[in-house]
């Protein structure tokens, strides 16, 4: 019988070092030295890595843990992952047989989902760390997006189980003491539609870790192992004050947030679902327990995604910008149940993981902006809205791929517009040039252009969404992966709702098919996808927007006359 | 060889370094900045230090300035328009989608340099293979122009889609806004940029336009004072990616200029590399609010091909200078957390450090320093006293909040400091896959020799080259900055012998489209030419210098492949059985200025030799320092001690020896390993 008890997760509680013993200017230098090391390694990764989901798109996450698996530091990358990779090096080192049997030159490969919070295709590599005399200091690890693992279809909007989605690789030693596993290397290989880019990026991964591992010993080495381990307590009780100083300002209570999924990729339903932010003094807690059950198709959401969700959304708002660490997470509890969409148990489908992920972010901030509706944005388009597109040159018979997420309007604040650019959970991610698409895919552009009216109107106005129009010269196959298509951006404080995303293909005849989520779809020569992102949601009364702001989104476009006659009624008057 | 003289503008000071040809002798000066007139600072350091007969013989004037970059950054310059593809006006607004500050939630894209009612659209559409997909609507011009006319802009920016490839429909559009009547300037993409990715291309033709007007009119007034002091010579402005231009043709190009700040130290660091044969070399140019470095390989900067401004992207090249906000004048306080933090704030010129008695109160990096004894006894050659008594004033609110004493907060200030300007340096020579301790470091700035012994500590280096003239480095680079152009043009094809054909067809374009632009080119030119090459399906690219036979490139396909493949192997560690392609062809020239002698004198009197109390980061505690003017070494000294110069002291820690060499620079040792 399936235990549902809801589990209460927390962040970092073990002390290797004593902070008292730190001082405080050692403790700053530490942390620099540790953040530059990450930095090191992403810079190796990127640079190597032979797909541009890794070097452009930035679909990675590089970090460094201690021996307790406590995150020291991390480069910038992508937010949504930065908070799961220390299940993926506790699973991963438990899995090859705890600490015990890792050794200098080890490196494990690891993507069981309900351990690495992702879809298969997301793969860590762990490194353990050593000193000279055998001591392990921590590890090295990079979770990076590989393009294929040999799933049903590069990407999946409607799987049913995991092993329609990928290959599984449930912790195994790639290399043994320095050592290259040349069985296992040939399953990766063999495991592929991409082989050729799998095995750069495996590769890429393992250089980038071992970069990583050569600051990082330097890092111990200088500043001895005791030190360091007091500094590493200091700053991580400098990381959680900063964070509670932030919540202590934010009144106590429960407050409720509430988001819905379009769908589970299977059936067409709605999915409605709340996450409660519970606040006393400057404990953060929150509460995943009143969700819907698993769901048949794949967008089920593994618990170290729903912990990372919690982190990314939490530190954006409290972290002061910095980059964080264990100690920014200490102040958060998670409190999930089994056999929900945010605590699936295997073999539940999760290729969708990130879409109620990122939606889940602004759920918690749609709770806090009861609490303190000044503190956080209203909604931005709310999707990453992905497309993935393949086929074979017909030129060549040459099989391509690409695939890309693509900007929504932000959320206004109080105080400011919203901007448009990519979600928050990818928040240090490129979408490509049109000139560079255009060299290589087969297709012809008739627009991208910030879409009219698409903005939630607001004492402050959301940005605005993006048409972007794609029009094929060849048959190409589509997955689209877009979310919030049925429900408007929600704005706060009296702001409007912004237009929600869509996606379709229309046809040579005229003829359009609305697919938000669909997998494999062929779009013929001449078709041209039509990919509508959502705008932000406003903040406060329209009425209080200044008249001349509304001229001014008058003459510049964003809106038309009878939007705003509609809305700002006030600035004709 | 030539007498010269070179000017170069910082935040602070304007820089003075003149190279007399005669006397073989090189003279520096200082004054202060004029942020609204900076040619008037200009103006006073060449009439203040360089005689009227040295003016007049003067072959050449160099010039450092941020004008053009002021100008952008303060968003002071021309009413611009821009006429795009129908369908992408929106391209400057919507950018490539990221944040720059990826974990501020409420970060928002700075506002475009053209606002949206002011970008317009016309019907026209090329393909990325250079074919017409949709001729241009003549007509679709008229009524963008008519737009642009009433709204009273000052010049129009082109940048059309793919115009890379196919450069027809942006001469057409020029034609038909001249034709219209359309008197201003009008920036046409593909002459800014030869390059592919739409919104880069048009970010940069857009700065072209918005910093034109501002960089012609000042260059124009500078050259015309010049004249008037007697200088008969040729006026030069460093260019971003290293060498310099003459004002005419910064007039035309005057984007290619924005990032030239940090150039001029880095181009004298590849001169001085050069003289004394160092292969390898991390420069650390400490300033007032900002610490610079670059890596010379070989006497050569790093080059890149595209810079970020602002967060608004410029496709030109530069000098690979990374800076962090973290000098003299960074000031530290305590975080929301109660961790003492150094900068980025900086005291800045005012009030400046509180030790400088300006009136400043928050403890800066150089109160530290003076705290602790590291800049001597007091009479700094700038003519400032230092004031110890408010350099501990300053520091004690902070130390308090750490509850340490002064003197652990001092030497915790200098550490932080230190420790992030290690970090940068490491970045920057270990993303060229290069061990930093392998290195040369060459302090320079203000306040690079003062941290030069702490920042070698944190790098494990154990050679550092002080430059002569290291407070003025940077305008001393400035003479050493041959006249260069250079022009670039993408286009993707396989590498085989039959496009290395097309590909030395464009580069015989691109020469000929240098050629035209100036008149520079009279002093026996060096033409080079480049080849970006990647792994088909590859995005990122590697540019290998290729040989030229005449105007064309010297290699068969076959042998262009093996320069790749050695390169990326170099580069990566290993390489790809995948096609090699063509991505961009870039040409340049450059036209040596008259080499120069280098003898150097100092400008100070010696002053006899003093001991004074300072805190040792080798010892750990404090200990009597020697106080030595620069120019007194004339055998080596043995540290601790503290070196005067005019513009910059050399805090020289235990265990180092300094000894002057060849060129007048000091060259400093590690004694011992510790």
């Amino acid at each position: 019988m399936l235990d549902r008890t809801p589990v209460l997760h927390r962040a970092g509680v073990a002390r290797s070092g004593d902070a008292a013993k730190a001082d405080p200017i050692t403790t700053e230098v530490v942390r620099h030295a540790l953040n530059s090391a990450a930095n090191q390694m992403k810079r190796a990764l990127v640079r190597t890595a032979f797909s541009p989901v890794i070097y452009e798109v930035l679909d990675f996450a590089v970090a460094i843990y201690d021996p307790q698996m406590r995150l020291l530091a991390q480069a910038p990358s992508l937010p949504m992952f930065m908070g799961t990779l220390n299940f993926c090096v506790e699973e991963a080192v438990k899995n090859v047989g705890g600490e015990a049997n890792v050794f200098p030159g080890d490196m494990i490969m690891y993507n069981w989902p309900y351990g690495t919070g992702s879809h298969p295709q997301d793969l860590a590599v762990v490194n353990p760390v050593f000193l000279e005399d055998g001591e392990l200091i921590g590890y090295t690890a990079i979770k990076g997006h590989w393009l294929d693992i040999a799933g049903k279809d590069p990407y999946c909007t409607d799987t049913v189980d995991v092993f329609q989605e990928g290959t599984i690789y449930p912790g195994v030693k790639i290399y043994k003491r320095g050592e290259l596993n040349d069985d296992i290397y040939r399953m990766v290989v063999a495991n592929s539609r991409v082989p050729k880019f799998v095995a750069g990026d495996l590769n890429a991964q393992v250089v980038g870790c071992r970069v990583g591992a050569t600051s990082f010993q330097e890092v111990v080495r200088r500043f001895g192992r005791e030190a360091f381990s007091h500094a590493v307590e200091a700053m991580f009780d400098h990381g959680e004050r900063v964070v509670r100083s932030y919540f202590e300002a934010i009144p106590d209570g429960r407050y409720v947030g509430r988001g819905e999924m379009d769908s589970n990729g299977i059936t067409d339903d709605p999915i409605p679902f709340e996450v409660a932010v519970e606040i006393e003094g400057s404990n953060v807690r929150l509460d995943f327990t009143h969700v819907p059950e698993t769901q048949a198709g794949p967008v089920n959401c593994p618990v170290p995604s729903t912990i990372s969700a919690s982190r990314v959304a939490i530190s954006m708002l409290a972290g002061y910008g910095e980059a964080p660490h264990e100690g920014h997470f200490r102040p958060v509890e998670v409190l999930t149940r089994p056999g929900t969409m945010f605590h699936p148990l295997p073999p539940a489908p999760c290729f969708l993981y990130g879409w109620p992920a990122l939606q889940a972010i602004e759920v918690i901030y749609n709770a806090i902006a009861k609490a303190l509706p000044t503190a956080v944005p209203a909604q931005s388009g709310g999707c990453i809205a992905s497309v993935v597109y393949w086929g074979t040159r017909q030129a060549t018979g040459e099989p391509w791929a690409d695939g890309s997420p693509h900007p929504t309007g932000q959320g206004a604040w109080n105080g400011g517009d919203g901007g448009t650019m990519l979600h928050i959970s990818e928040s240090a991610t490129r979408f490509s040039p049109i000139e560079v698409w255009e060299s290589k895919n087969p297709w012809i552009m008739d627009k991208m252009a910030l879409a009219q009216d698409s903005c939630g109107p607001g004492t402050w106005r959301g940005g605005p969404g993006i048409d972007f129009h794609f029009r094929m010269t060849e048959d190409t196959y589509i997955t689209t992966a877009v979310e919030r298509t049925k429900n408007a951006p929600w704005g706060l404080v009296g702001g409007g709702t912004a237009r929600p995303n869509g996606a379709g293909v229309r046809f040579p005849n005229g003829h359009f098919v609305s697919i938000p989520k669909t997998t494999r779809f062929l779009v013929p020569k001449d078709a041209v996808l039509e990919l509508s992102t959502g705008g932000g949601g406003g903040y406060g009364p329209p009425a209080e927007r200044t008249k001349e702001a509304v001229e001014s989104d008058l003459k510049a476009g964003y809106i038309s006359e009878a939007f705003a006659r509609a809305n700002y009624p006030h600035a004709f008057e | 060889m030539a007498t010269r003289i070179g000017v170069d503008i910082g935040g602070t000071f304007t820089d003075l370094v003149y190279y007399d040809d005669e006397t073989g002798e090189t003279v520096e000066g200082k004054v202060p900045t004029v942020p609204h007139a900076p040619e008037e600072g200009v103006v006073a350091a060449v009439s203040g230090h360089v005689p009227r007969a040295v003016i007049e013989k003067a072959e050449f004037f160099l010039h450092g300035t941020t004008v053009g970059l002021n100008a952008l950054l303060e968003r002071r310059g021309a009413k611009v328009g821009l006429i795009t593809t129908a369908g992408f006006r929106d391209v400057l607004e919507i950018r490539r989608g990221d944040r720059a500050e990826m974990y501020n939630l409420f970060w928002r894209q700075p506002e475009p340099l053209v606002p949206r009612h002011l970008r317009l659209e016309v019907s026209e559409r090329v393909k990325a293979d250079g074919s017409v997909y949709r001729p241009l609507d003549e007509a679709s011009v008229a009524p963008a122009l008519a737009a642009l006319q009433a709204e009273g802009v000052d010049s129009i920016a082109v940048c059309l889609i793919n115009a890379y490839a196919n450069p027809a429909h942006e001469l057409a559009v020029e034609k038909l806004l001249r034709a219209g009547g359309f008197a201003g300037g009008i920036s046409l993409s593909h002459k800014i940029s030869g390059e592919y990715r739409e919104y880069e291309r048009t970010s940069t033709t857009v700065i072209d336009a918005f910093v034109r007007a501002r960089m012609s009119n000042y260059l124009k007034r500078l050259d015309g004072r010049l004249r008037e002091l007697g200088f008969r010579g040729t006026s030069l402005i460093t260019r971003s990616g290293s060498g310099s231009m003459t004002f005419a043709e910064a007039e035309e190009r005057p984007f290619e200029t924005i990032m030239s700040g940090p150039v001029a130290g880095a181009q004298g660091a590849s001169e001085i590399a050069t003289q004394l044969g160092i292969e390898g070399l991390v420069t650390a140019d400490v300033g007032g609010t900002s610490f610079d470095t670059a890596l010379i390989l070989n006497g050569q900067p790093q080059v890149l091909y595209e810079g970020v401004i602002d967060n608004m992207p410029i496709q030109t090249p530069w000098v690979d200078v990374r800076s962090i906000g973290s000098g003299g004048g960074s000031i530290a306080h305590i975080d929301v957390g109660g961790l003492m933090r150094v900068g980025p704030r900086s005291a800045g010129a005012a009030p400046g450090p509180a030790c400088y008695g300006k009136g400043g109160t928050e403890p800066a990096m150089t109160d530290a320093a003076a705290f602790l004894g590291m800049l001597g006894p007091g009479k700094l050659a700038s003519g400032i006293n230092l004031d110890f008594a408010k350099a501990k004033a300053a520091i004690e609110p902070v130390a308090a909040a750490i509850r340490q004493d002064v003197e652990t907060t001092a030497i915790g200030i200098l550490r932080i400091a230190a420790s992030s300007m290690a970090n940068a340096m490491r970045e920057v020579s270990v993303e060229q896959g290069l061990d930093p301790r392998a290195m040369v470091l060459l302090p320079f700035g203000g306040a690079g020799p003062l941290m030069a012994t702490l920042l070698a500590d944190e790098l494990k280096m154990n050679r550092i080259v002080v430059p002569p003239l290291a407070g003025n480095f940077s305008a001393w680079g400035l003479l050493g900055a041959d006249m260069v152009q250079s022009s670039a043009r993408t286009r993707i094809m396989d590498l085989g012998d039959a496009n290395l054909a097309v590909a030395n067809g464009i580069l015989a374009d691109l020469f000929a489209e240098v050629a035209a632009r100036g008149d520079h080119l009279e002093h026996g030119t060096v033409r080079s030419a480049r080849l970006d090459l990647r792994y088909k399906g590859q995005e990122h690219w590697l540019s290998i210098d290729t040989p030229l036979a005449g105007d064309a490139i010297a290699w068969t396909a076959d042998e262009a492949g093996a320069a790749f493949a050695a390169e990326y192997l170099r580069t990566f560690g290993g390489t790809m059985s995948e096609v090699v392609e063509i991505v961009s062809i870039r040409a340049t020239v450059r036209a040596p200025l008259p080499r120069r002698e280098q003898v150097f004198k100092a400008a100070d009197a010696v002053a006899g030799d003093e001991i004074f109390d300072a805190y040792s980061f080798e010892e750990g505690r404090r200990m009597p320092f020697r106080v030595v003017p620069r120019a007194a070494i004339t055998k080596p000294l043995v540290g601790p001690a503290i070196v005067t110069e005019s513009t910059a002291t050399l805090y020289l820690d235990a265990h180092w020896t300094a000894e002057t060499g060849a060129k007048g620079e000091l060259n400093l040792i590690r004694a011992e390993a510790k």
